[in-house]
């Protein structure tokens, strides 16, 4: 068991750009409605909290559990992962509500993540294009500055800055994922 | 529960993306350097003093109070903990109807909504004995045609047998080696984390990997063999291969 309990948090924006052929929505169930049986992998691209710069994408699976007629939205089973470069990986797992926020397990990751755990927290602003994470990492070093920053509130006008959008050097981390 | 899937028939056996052939043409690359994958050097320098003694509860009540002074003075680190390699090789002999392609893309290259369950056999490190399965789903994530192959979001479990399971989750790139992440284990591996390096050999058909592994006790010395470096030509030993009880570990995943 990791010894550290200091918890890091972590910024992040995950942005469709509709540029990645995401999401593809498989109805597998059959059904006109959102029904167990329907599955959706999807990925997205990740920018630094202060959407100054860009770090990778986002990829994985949505597995649909239900639909909620009363609220207007589903219950997903998520398992997707977060790449950050040559940094490594965060994998997680856990709800997303299409209507409300949840917290996912963070279930490992790799590079600089490796041996992390904890939890995120997943805000969604504009369904399903973007979405704010905040990360609370425990059981890993010190987070690079790079990583860093004082995060831009959440708000459904929100876009990664264009040098971000562009990956102009100064505005993307190295090798970051694509 | 009810399948829905009847529509969809899992191709048996082998069904390659066309790239497959052309990536097996192709030179490999056996493992770009990965600035920051590998081990925390810090770990590995200070994991030769560790006793085998697990890390857990390491203070003492009349150690209490001055390790807490130290701790406020000194800088954050995670204290390390002992790491322990286990390698194993995942072999592909064509007998489990694996890898099943799903096409639900409906597109003619490998795209977003492409699925890959699969199961391959699990051989230990040395070649010599059969331990067990691997089980689990590839998700395409995207093509990558510069590089002539493909990325997946792979999520999968290493069976063990009587022992256990590692079950882990991370990227698979076709053209390249990759680190994906310990997600947790059962038997033996109840409690693991750390990550693994997985390392392609032969597309898609022989894969080595080397798990660095915390959290969990001391491996048993039949899984800790000297591991046989991975080359194309690597197959397991003719008892393994046959599960013989001396090429196998007791009541190995089938």
């Amino acid at each position: 068991m990791a010894a550290s309990d200091k918890v890091q948090e972590l910024h992040v924006y995950e942005m469709n750009e509709r540029d990645r052929g995401s999401p593809a929505y498989l109805r597998l169930s059959q059904k006109p409605v959102n029904s167990l049986g329907d599955i959706v992998p999807f990925s997205n691209k990740i920018y630094r909290g202060d959407l100054e710069k860009r770090i990778g994408i986002t990829a994985g699976m949505c597995i649909l559990i239900e639909h909620k007629p009363e609220l207007k939205g589903d219950r997903y089973e998520a398992i997707f992962s977060f790449y950050f470069g040559d940094y490594g990986h965060i994998a997680v797992q856990g709800p997303y509500l299409t209507y409300q926020d949840s917290y996912l397990a963070i279930t490992g990751g790799s590079g600089i993540f490796e041996g992390v755990s904890g939890q995120v927290k997943l805000h969604q602003i504009v369904f399903p294009f973007k979405i704010f994470y905040t990360f609370y990492l425990k059981g890993i070093g010190e987070l690079p500055e790079e990583l860093l920053c004082k995060p831009v509130d959440p708000h459904p006008a929100v876009e990664a800055a264009p040098a971000a959008k562009a990956c102009e050097p100064h505005a993307a981390i190295a090798n970051f994922t694509n | 529960m009810a399948s829905t899937t009847t529509s969809l028939k899992p191709i048996p056996s082998i069904n390659l993306p066309s790239q497959s052939h052309r990536a097996l043409a192709s030179n490999f690359s056996y493992s770009k350097p990965f600035p920051f994958h590998g081990l925390n050097l810090s770990s590995v320098t200070e994991t030769s003093s560790f006793t085998s003694s697990r890390s857990s509860n390491p203070f003492t009540t009349t150690a209490f109070f001055f390790n807490k002074f130290k701790q406020e003075a000194a800088p954050h680190t995670p204290k390390p903990a002992k790491v322990q390699e286990l390698h194993v090789y995942e072999m592909n002999e064509r007998d489990r109807s694996s890898p099943a392609v799903l096409k639900l893309s409906q597109k003619p290259v490998n795209s977003l909504g492409d699925l890959v369950p699969f199961t391959n056999k699990l051989y230990s490190g040395d070649l010599q004995k059969r331990v067990g399965i691997t089980a689990g789903l590839c998700v395409l994530i995207q093509h990558v045609p510069e590089k002539k192959g493909d990325r997946y979001e792979a999520i999968y479990s290493f069976y063990f047998g009587d022992y256990g399971h590692l079950s882990v989750q991370g990227p698979y790139l076709t053209y390249e080696d990759t680190y994906l992440a310990v997600t947790g284990g059962s038997g033996i591996f109840e409690g693991a984390y750390g990550q693994v390096k997985l390392h392609q050999i032969v597309f898609p058909m022989k894969l080595y990997y080397t798990f660095y592994l915390k959290g969990i006790g001391d491996l048993p010395a039949e899984l800790l063999g000297k591991p046989v470096p991975p080359s194309t030509a690597v197959e397991p030993s003719a008892a393994a291969k046959a599960t013989e009880p001396h090429g196998s570990i007791p009541n190995f995943t089938n």
